[in-house]
């Protein structure tokens, strides 16, 4: 079983007809293919365009970050912007907002999240379905209703084992049920991956050679257009470490400044410059990752991404006991620490 | 000089213990080797990861970051912070296939010079098998 | 670019004998940014310091590098050399080549080409840095003295008499600490309470002085000059201005709890005044014993009140006062009876320590000044004094030595022969520490007027047999195994701090030694201060002593916080944290990892609180957007001097 679309559908309508929110921000169908993309619905009236299928891969909570800018710039909105923004949540989704929260960086009277249960199933992965699907041209995803898919392609519609397509993230998620909502359209589930990190066990396995070697050549793609910074929900700041386009200018700041802005990382994807900026990036996300792993969905060279994050949310679980997204109202993962915090490694 | 490879370290000390603790290994004239350039940081804790990764980027051969130990830091707390955002980046550089010799941490307090003086040493042999730091330096 | 002054100092032959200290002025001169480099034979010599006096001003330098020893050394030297040229003082960096250079190495190519680095990453961090000035505090020109013992009421006379106010805080209901249970002190054997009892009153009527016994400090706030205390004041049941000390209630009271001033030698009622000399004069019901607080039971003790002293109704209160310095002088403890099990201590009622061998000889202890047995009050004829019971055992018990034991051991075998004049007193020892003034006369008086006898060496068991203490030893001068059948065995006890110690330092941010001791700042030029701005240590809560050297420390501590309170502002160094507001999001992971409070948001953006700043930086490195820097030591001074190590020479 899966939530039902007319359900969701009809939370939006009432919440636009009756004014309660600014905006929603949902899926509708995508211009090119069978995919869902991203819509921002403003009136009841296109509410029925809404889409929810195993499509809809986005993290939706990338877009409060800009909401949350344009808050910053019209402090004086009216009554009617100040409204809170409704947003259609995944349970990983929801992780996300839980971290925006934690990081006060969303108000959580500025949201009004509409979670969907995943219960047992999830998005999948454009990837498998390619080579599950060979050339067959796929025109509509939909949730089979035992858990698996259902995929029409121009030669008609057929079952998929959920294990076949589903994405890594979704069979290893710890959170199909919304940790944060106003309203859940879907069941209750409490699923727990059976190896929450397995698809870390084949890079875990290689000697420390093979690994770099791994790396090497996965970094050694990156064409660092930045596409995995800018979908990402947790890369809001103003100013990026990775590159210096990004220093925000201000009126207070002195030639001295920008002259002086550090260096670094070049921006020539060399290597070395490319390493630097996945560690920094991987660092800058530890503990904040929630593994909507729409980085290395967005990356057009296929650099498994996922591999860098989810180590480090492993680590912080392993080793700090440290779950990610779950409870805004805990400290951070890096303002934080435990008198038994293992200190092995240390001489 | 002989021809030995000789690594190249920067050492991140927090002023109170471990750069005190430097300190009088220089005072009780103990000796090691002088591939370690000292940075005097007021705290671990303040030690950005970004350090880090700039010594490799930079040609640093291995990176040294000491505090003071669990307890007795200048800050109270400062290097337990220190210790879970340093423990990250050590099991990131290891993830990446980086040799895990290469990073280093410890705990030196102010009096202890000796100890200093042995991490040194230690960290210096352990480096030369291993050559030069190739793979996160900036090739030009 | 700014213009950089850099000077190497020789030190004699102790930098120049492995750095070569031309190649690094020569080296220097080449760098970006260095106008002046020259070098000298001791820097911190006059002519050294108006060197660099003159060259900043003839070549109009914007910073000065000094290469030389440990900053900790001549830092302010330097600094001073270039505010007296007219330049601000934090634009002066040290380069450390000495201690952690030219004392370190011996081959002088690679001492040299080290400290060329090290004195080019200083270059660097110095052409960064900004001129700073301190930030100045006001006062508070009052203080507290945490622990009421011979240690806390030195200290808070000192301070008192100075013309400051003082809050002495003491936790038991009476002032005094273990001073006032001594019989006689060593080594001129005037009565303690004689000697003790004045300044306990004084303390007490002094109008400079707010004592606040049966209290606890429970919070400390603030840092120097500004420190806030929350105090706990326990309720006592009794009105001391009511009582009259008739003592009618304890004659009633129904509950019996172990004496702590006669160390549980005695009992003593849950009602009850630890002492006759108590200061303040007055009974404390102990709520721990007492049925009475409970609606139902007891009251028996209000009903004889005449004057109606008792009142159930009491409650704890918080009291917030505000001090500019603290003197903790929470003193000590003896170390744990069950960690002696080997010397029966808690087995045998007539194996003793030292405390209460002590409430034995005084006269107003429990058997009257009698030397008596607690097992059947028959005077004891042979006894046997173990010293560095708990001490100097690294293995299994405590590896310092705990100081005072020598001479009071001395001082007990002596008034044990005084009481019992035909009765034998041996003492077991590993060495005799008699350093202090007449104490080595002291102990030979010992010997050889009261002939106690000495016996070097360690005891391994004792047990019970036929009515006396089986003693077995060894002594290590003659080889020979010793046994003694004991009437009674004194036991000095280790010293330990005093139980909550550890978690009193955790509330004013001070550091532990590793035996637990609360830690001074330096061990040899700052005994009586912690690392703690503006909080001082007196007493046996920083290491072992005896009366003297307690009472000297505390004299020490109150004159190092007159030297604060004297003044009426206080400065504070200015590399202080600053936020950059367009970068700020308002996260508080900044404000969630400040040791120090100094962090608070405010409309959404952190804001510094420059005074409570020590400048750790744990706020630089945790945040995410670079949002806030620690000024002269931002993430670019660390960049750049990062370079400056890596660049090959």
């Amino acid at each position: 079983m899966t939530a039902s679309v007319e359900e969701i559908r009809a939370e939006v309508k009432k919440l636009l007809d009756e004014g309660a929110v600014k905006y929603v921000i949902g899926y509708r169908n995508g211009s090119a293919g069978p995919f869902a993309a991203p819509a921002f619905f403003t009136g009841a009236g296109e509410a029925d365009e809404l889409v929810w299928d195993p499509t809809c891969f986005h993290n939706l909570a990338r877009f409060l970050a800009d909401e949350r800018r344009e808050d910053v710039c019209a402090p004086e909105a009216e009554e009617d912007g100040k409204k809170p923004v409704g947003v259609v949540v995944k349970g990983c989704d929801s992780r996300a907002v839980a971290v925006l929260l934690q990081e006060k960086f969303v108000d959580r009277d500025a949201v009004y999240l509409i979670g969907v249960s995943c219960e047992d199933g999830g998005v999948i992965d454009e990837g498998k379905l390619a080579r599950k699907l060979g050339t067959a041209k796929v025109e509509k995803i939909e949730f089979g209703v035992d858990g698996g898919f259902v995929v029409t392609t121009d030669e008609g519609p057929i079952k998929i084992e959920s294990a076949d397509i589903l994405d890594d993230r979704c069979v290893e998620c710890r959170a199909a049920y919304p940790v944060v909502h106003d309203v859940v359209i879907g069941e209750q589930v409490d699923r727990k991956p059976e190896e929450p990190y397995g698809s870390l066990d084949e890079i875990e396995s290689l000697a420390p050679e093979e690994r770099w070697e791994f790396w090497e050549r996965e970094l050694g793609k990156c064409i660092r257009c930045y596409a995995c910074r800018s979908i990402c929900p947790m890369c809001y700041c103003d100013e990026c470490v990775a590159d210096t386009i990004a220093f925000a200018v201000t009126a207070d700041t002195t030639a001295d400044e920008k002259a002086q802005k550090i260096k670094w990382v070049e921006r020539s994807p060399d290597n070395s410059e490319n390493f630097f900026y996945h560690l920094v990036r991987a660092m800058h996300l530890a503990g904040r990752c929630i593994d909507c792993n729409e980085c290395e969905r967005a990356c057009p060279v296929d650099i498994p991404l996922r591999l860098l994050n989810k180590k480090l949310e492993k680590e912080a679980k392993e080793l700090f006991d440290y779950d990610v997204g779950f409870d805004p109202d805990v400290p951070s993962l890096i303002s934080s620490f435990r008198d038994e915090d293992p200190e092995d490694f240390i001489r | 000089m002989n021809d030995r490879f000789e690594p190249k370290i920067v050492a991140f000390l927090c002023k109170w213990c471990s750069s005190a603790g430097s300190d009088l290994a220089g005072v009780s004239r103990m000796q090691y080797p002088a591939n370690v350039v000292p940075i005097t940081v007021m705290c671990s804790g303040g030690v950005s990861p970004l350090y880090i990764f700039s010594a490799f980027k930079r040609g640093a051969d291995g990176v040294l970051v000491s505090g003071c130990h669990p307890g007795d830091c200048h800050y109270i707390k400062g290097n337990l912070y220190a210790r879970r955002r340093l423990a990250l980046v050590k099991e990131l550089l290891e993830h990446v296939g980086l040799e895990p010799e290469r990073f280093q941490m410890s705990w030196v307090s102010a009096a202890e010079g000796a100890k200093y003086t042995e991490l040194i040493k230690d960290f210096v042999d352990t480096l030369r098998p291993l050559g030069p730091q190739a793979k996160l330096r900036r090739r030009v | 670019m700014k213009k950089t002054g850099v000077f190497v100092c020789h030190c004699g032959i102790n930098i120049a004998g492995t750095v070569d200290v031309k190649k690094l002025t020569e080296e220097l001169a080449k760098y970006p940014g260095v106008e002046f480099s020259e070098d000298y034979v001791y820097m911190c010599s006059d002519p050294g310091q108006n060197m660099i006096i003159d060259a900043i001003k003839e070549n109009d330098l914007d910073n000065v590098v000094v290469a030389c020893c440990s900053p900790t050394l001549h830092e302010s030297t330097f600094r001073n050399a270039c505010e007296a040229a007219g330049l601000n003082p934090f634009l002066c960096e040290i380069a450390n080549v000495r201690e952690q250079c030219s004392w370190v190495h011996r081959d002088m190519d690679e001492a040299t080409e080290k400290a060329i680095k090290i004195t080019r990453s200083i270059t660097e961090k110095v052409q960064l840095n900004e001129a700073l000035e301190p930030i100045s505090v006001p006062v508070t020109q009052r203080a507290l003295v945490v622990g009421g013992g011979v240690a806390g009421i030195q200290a808070a006379l000192d301070l008192a008499n100075s013309g400051y106010e003082t809050i002495l805080v003491e936790r038991s209901p009476s002032i005094g600490g273990h001073m006032s249970q001594l019989s006689e002190t060593f080594p001129t054997l005037d009565c303690s309470q004689c000697i003790l009892t004045p300044k306990m009153v004084e303390v007490s009527k002094h109008p400079n002085v707010k004592l606040m016994t049966y209290s606890e400090v429970q919070e400390v706030t603030g840092f120097v000059g500004n420190f806030r205390v929350k105090i706990l004041k326990k309720p006592t049941y009794v009105d001391p201005g009511a009582c009259t000390l008739c003592d009618e209630c304890t004659k009633v009271c129904p509950v019996v709890l172990p004496n702590e001033f006669d160390m549980g030698l005695t009992g003593r009622r849950a009602i009850y005044i630890p002492f006759p000399q108590a200061v303040p004069a007055t009974f404390t019901l102990d709520d721990k014993g007492c049925p009475g607080l409970l609606p139902i039971a007891c009251g028996k003790c209000a009903d004889v009140c005449e004057p109606g002293a008792i009142d159930y109704d009491m409650k704890p209160e918080i009291i917030e006062e505000e001090v500019g310095a603290i003197v903790v002088a929470t003193g000590y403890d003896l170390y744990d009876k069950e960690k002696m099990a080997e010397y029966g201590y808690g087995k045998y009622p007539d194996v003793l320590d030292g405390l209460q061998f002590e409430r034995l000889l005084s006269a107003s202890g429990p058997t009257g000044g009698k030397v008596l047995r607690p097992s059947d009050h028959e005077e004891p004829k042979e006894v046997v004094f173990i010293q560095c019971a708990g001490s100097r055992d690294p293995e299994l018990h405590c590896a310092y030595c705990s100081k005072i034991c020598c001479m009071y051991t001395a001082k007990h075998a002596m008034l044990y022969k005084h009481h019992v004049h035909d009765g034998q007193a041996y003492i077991f020892y590993i060495d005799i520490r008699s350093g202090g003034k007449d104490y080595e006369e002291f102990v030979q008086r010992t010997v050889e007027e009261d002939n106690v006898l000495y016996l070097r060496g360690k005891v391994s068991k004792i047990f019970e047999e036929g009515g006396k203490l089986k003693v077995w030893g060894v002594d290590t001068l003659t080889g020979k195994d010793i046994e003694i059948d004991a009437d009674m065995v004194v036991l000095a006890m280790a010293m330990r701090p005093s139980a909550g110690a550890a978690e009193f330092a955790k509330k004013l941010k001070i550091g532990l030694d590793k035996d637990g001791f609360l830690a001074e700042a330096h061990p040899k030029l700052r005994p009586v201060e912690s690392v703690t701005s503006g909080v001082f240590l007196a007493g046996a809560a920083q290491a072992p002593k005896d009366i003297p050297e307690a009472v000297a420390q505390a004299s020490g501590a109150a004159a190092k916080a007159i030297n604060i309170l004297s003044r009426d502002q206080l400065f504070h160094a200015p590399m202080v944290a600053r936020v950059n507001e367009n970068l700020c999001t308002g996260c508080e992971m900044c404000v969630m990892v400040c040791p120090y409070d100094a962090i608070k948001l405010e409309e959404d953006v952190a804001t510094v609180n420059e005074v409570l700043c020590e400048g750790c930086g744990t706020c630089m490195a945790t945040c995410l957007r670079a949002a806030i820097e620690v000024k002269n030591l931002r993430t670019q001074h660390v960049y750049d001097m990062i370079g400056a190590c890596l660049v090959e020479i």
